[in-house]
């Protein structure tokens, strides 16, 4: 049974609870009135209400028929004790009791009565078994008829309940499953752009550097420089949002936005242009970059990636700790290796003195290089300028 | 663009005039906001139900009054007239205000709706006052108590049992007032207006139980719904609470820089604005380097309003990922029995899901590109007898398993084989 017709069926079960119980209540409370039943009666029939109102309880929660032949069983045991123990029900108390029981509290046994063929069939069986009980007590045929009658409207309306319930599952199942399907379609589309926005990592690489610039008010950097890299950055992360529109940039700028396939991506140009962009933005933060060696590198994207985060990362280290504001970049390559040495003649530091973890050199420039299958190697003493060697495969 | 700052950021932290106090949040996605009105779903067709019912009982409320009327049973005739009168304008223009609106009833229109009830109520009990019985002969006056279903789709559950309440307080009143000396102990007396009084106000009250179990229902299917789209994400997804929080993040940190560039914002800045800057950068890096590592497991888990509040995820090497979609759905729709069929009946209810870790120890027979991953489904306050059959069938999709009881409540361990990933993708 799928999930929305086991919904169904306790929806329909907590319903034949509330139905029930309610009207139990009422029966029982006409069954107290002075003179409604023989005291005997009223007696013997108290464990019995208590039975019936337990397994209408249990009713709510369980979809077996036990509770439903217990509820029913008990109930028709109440009318047959209110009648033929001691003196007979009272033409309005007494009858009363009956008839809330028989036609309408028992008769919410009918809620949970229509899904299947054998309940179906149950369902007949139980009205004629309670309806008939409750004409048998009744003297006279008028009453007989007014009883019938009541009985007959009492059991239809519950069945007619749960069946106009049963219909309108099924159309909200129809409409709840096409918000899934476009939600589904929402989450695809929520995670491309997510996928997007994450695979943009140079982008962010960039504002992070920004961020946390300005994090620091701006101090130790020209306002104006500042503002320029700040409209750099604030533009490409324009493009990322909008899906980055295919105009050319200006002259020398950074990242190329191309519309690629369906999904469209900000795709890194070779390694020339790209390097150019590192250069332009440490400068701006007066760190002097020198390029030496090979200009055009092609590399796989993601090695590329790799290999200028971790360049920036070194060159990051440079501009904050070694005290100059020069630093030089030599990129050599070979058929397998593309490899860059950063130097600076700053103060230098005691590799043992400083821990690699603090300067964030293993998280964020190791990490990422052994990602795409480099290394990156650390040389440096006191007094005597740092170097750093990064090597990423081909 | 200007940059204003906000006055909560995206990880649920609170901005504030003097600094930053951080509060915790819990943040759900839009869904909530909206749960509301998609919980209404199908509640129209059940108020359709509920207005033929209503038109029917009103039906046989004016066939006694017809034949009191006729029978000139009536002390005040002009008084029981007027009452139908006002009930079936009431009960028309109900009908047609729920059908036309079909959104939740305008306060004033309901307004309306209880006062054109209570004057019905008022006028049927002044033209049989003198009868000093209202239970026998009471006919807009019970008929007006059912007719506060027509609004039940439309309109609070508590404003309906209220309105109800006031409804039985005002009838079980007027009859102990309208009562005759000796009456109140006359079973015979008494029967009548209970019988009158409970079926006045009890269809109300079965009503409302339905229809809020119908909304419950409609909730918690949704909710699934939603979910279940988790089943054919990717290995690892950012899910769509965080890249809904990547998107305003990038476009936080646009519109700062933005700002910046174009002067609105003076450097150096300002201490709050660092503050905010700097606040934006830490989330950013978070967002960027957690966003990657969680499974459609984790975002089933915490993107459901149920499943969030009772199911526990243990995964630490992410291995729900690797399971197909038929296993993936019998593992979530696993966790949804569990926890839909017994958190009503005990709120105590907690879910465990761990998954792995790996065994590599001992050779399992697969095939080289299988891979055996146990999950273990450790349960508390779910009774092994009371568990759901259909739970099994679940279970199975996902791998063979076997059951037993840990501190008296279901425990599940499950062999769960799936592609080996380093086939795939070296």
């Amino acid at each position: 049974m799928d999930l929305i017709a086991k919904e169904r069926e306790r929806l329909l079960q907590r319903a034949a609870r509330v139905y029930g119980l309610s009207f139990t209540a009422v029966a029982l409370v006409c069954a107290l009135l002075p003179g409604a039943v023989d005291p005997l009666a009223l007696v013997i029939s108290l464990p019995l209400f208590a039975v019936v109102a337990f397994a209408q309880l249990r009713m709510g929660m369980s979809r077996s028929l036990l509770w439903v032949g217990l509820v029913l069983l008990c109930g028709v045991g109440i009318i047959g004790v209110f009648r033929f123990v001691g003196s007979g029900p009272s033409p309005e108390a007494g009858y009363s009791a009956i008839l809330q029981l028989a036609a309408v509290s028992l008769a919410g046994c009918a809620l949970v009565l229509t899904s299947s063929g054998p309940r179906i069939a149950l369902l007949v069986g139980a009205f004629l078994l309670v309806g008939g009980s409750a004409v048998f007590v009744t003297d006279g045929v008028p009453q007989m008829l007014r009883t019938a009658g009541l009985v007959v409207l009492g059991w239809l309306l519950p069945t007619a309940i749960a069946i106009w319930i049963s219909v309108g599952v099924p159309q909200v199942e129809k409409r709840i499953a096409s918000i899934g399907r476009a939600h589904r379609a929402e989450r695809q589309a929520s995670e491309l752009e997510a996928q997007r926005r994450q695979s943009a990592r140079l982008l962010h690489d960039t504002v992070l550097a920004t961020l946390t610039l300005l994090a620091h008010s701006g101090v130790g950097v020209k306002p104006d420089a500042l503002r320029e890299q700040a409209a750099d950055d604030a533009r490409l992360l324009r493009q990322l949002r909008l899906g980055s529109a295919p105009t050319p940039p200006p002259e020398g700028e950074p990242f190329v936005s191309t519309e690629t396939s369906p999904i469209p991506v900000i795709e890194e140009p070779v390694l020339g242009t790209t390097l150019e962009s590192v250069q332009q933005r440490f400068n701006r933060m007066g760190l002097q970059v020198h390029w030496h060696g090979t200009g055009q590198v092609l590399l796989p994207s993601d090695v590329l990636d790799a290999f200028l985060l971790a360049l920036a990362e070194c060159l990051e280290n440079v501009r904050r700790h070694s005290g100059v504001t020069e630093a030089h970049v030599t990129i050599t390559e070979d058929e397998k290796i593309v490899r860059a040495l950063v130097t600076d003649s700053g103060v230098g530091f005691d590799i043992n003195d400083v821990d690699d973890a603090k300067l964030g050199f293993s998280e964020s420039v190791v990490a990422r290089l052994r990602d795409v299958g480099g290394n990156a190697r650390l040389f440096s003493a006191p007094g005597s300028g740092t170097t750093v060697v990064l090597e990423v495969p081909r | 663009m200007t940059f204003s700052a906000p006055e909560e950021n995206t990880l649920g932290v609170v901005i504030t005039g003097k600094g930053r106090t951080r509060v915790k949040q819990p943040r759900r996605s839009g869904r909530v906001a909206n749960s509301a009105h998609r919980a209404s779903l199908g509640v129209a067709f059940l108020g359709l139900g509920a207005a033929i019912l209503v038109i029917l009982r009103a039906v046989y409320g004016f066939s006694w009054f017809v034949a009191f009327w006729s029978g000139d049973v009536y002390p005040k005739p002009i008084a029981a007239l007027a009452s139908w009168i006002v009930l079936v304008a009431v009960l028309l223009g109900a009908i047609i205000a729920t059908r036309v609106i079909n959104d939740r009833l305008p306060d004033w229109i309901f307004a309306l709706f209880v006062t054109g009830l209570a004057v019905s109520v008022a006028l049927d009990l002044i033209a049989i006052w003198d009868l000093h019985s209202i239970g026998h002969h009471a006919t807009s006056a019970i008929a007006a108590g059912m007719t506060l279903l027509v609004v039940v789709a439309v309109r609070g559950p508590v404003e309906i049992l209220v309105a109800d309440g006031v409804l039985a307080l005002a009838l079980a009143v007027a009859m102990f007032l309208n009562a005759e000396p000796g009456a109140l102990v006359d079973g015979e007396w008494m029967a009548p207006q209970l019988i009158a009084l409970a079926s006045a106000v009890l269809p109300p009250v079965i009503g409302v139980a339905i229809i809020e179990a119908f909304r419950r229902m409609v909730q918690v299917e949704l909710d699934r719904v939603l979910t279940q789209s988790t089943v054919s994400a990717p290995r690892f997804a950012v899910g769509m609470l965080a890249s809904e929080e990547l998107a305003r993040l990038d476009l936080a940190a646009e519109e700062l820089l933005d700002s910046i560039a174009t002067r609105k914002t003076p450097l150096p800045l300002a201490p709050k604005m660092a503050s905010v800057a700097a606040s934006l950068a830490t989330e950013l890096r978070l967002h960027l380097i957690e966003g990657r590592r969680e499974t459609w497991l984790y975002h089933a888990v915490s993107e459901s309003e149920l499943l969030g509040k009772s199911v526990t995820l243990v995964d630490k090497s992410s291995l729900a990922g690797l399971l197909d979609p038929a296993q993936r759905d019998g593992l979530l729709s696993t966790a949804w029995l569990l926890v839909s069929d017994t958190t009503k009946a005990n709120p105590g209810t907690t879910v465990t899901l761990q998954i792995g870790p790996l065994d590599t120890s001992e050779p399992h027979g697969l095939p080289a590109h299988k891979l055996l991953v146990p999950i273990t489904i450790t349960t508390t306050g779910v009774p092994r007898n009371r568990v759901d059959p259909t739970i099994w069938d679940a279970i199975g999709r996902v791998g063979r398993y076997s059951d037993s009881t840990q501190d008296s409540s279901l425990r599940v361990d499950i062999e769960c084989v799936v592609d080996n990933p380093a086939d795939h993708n070296a």
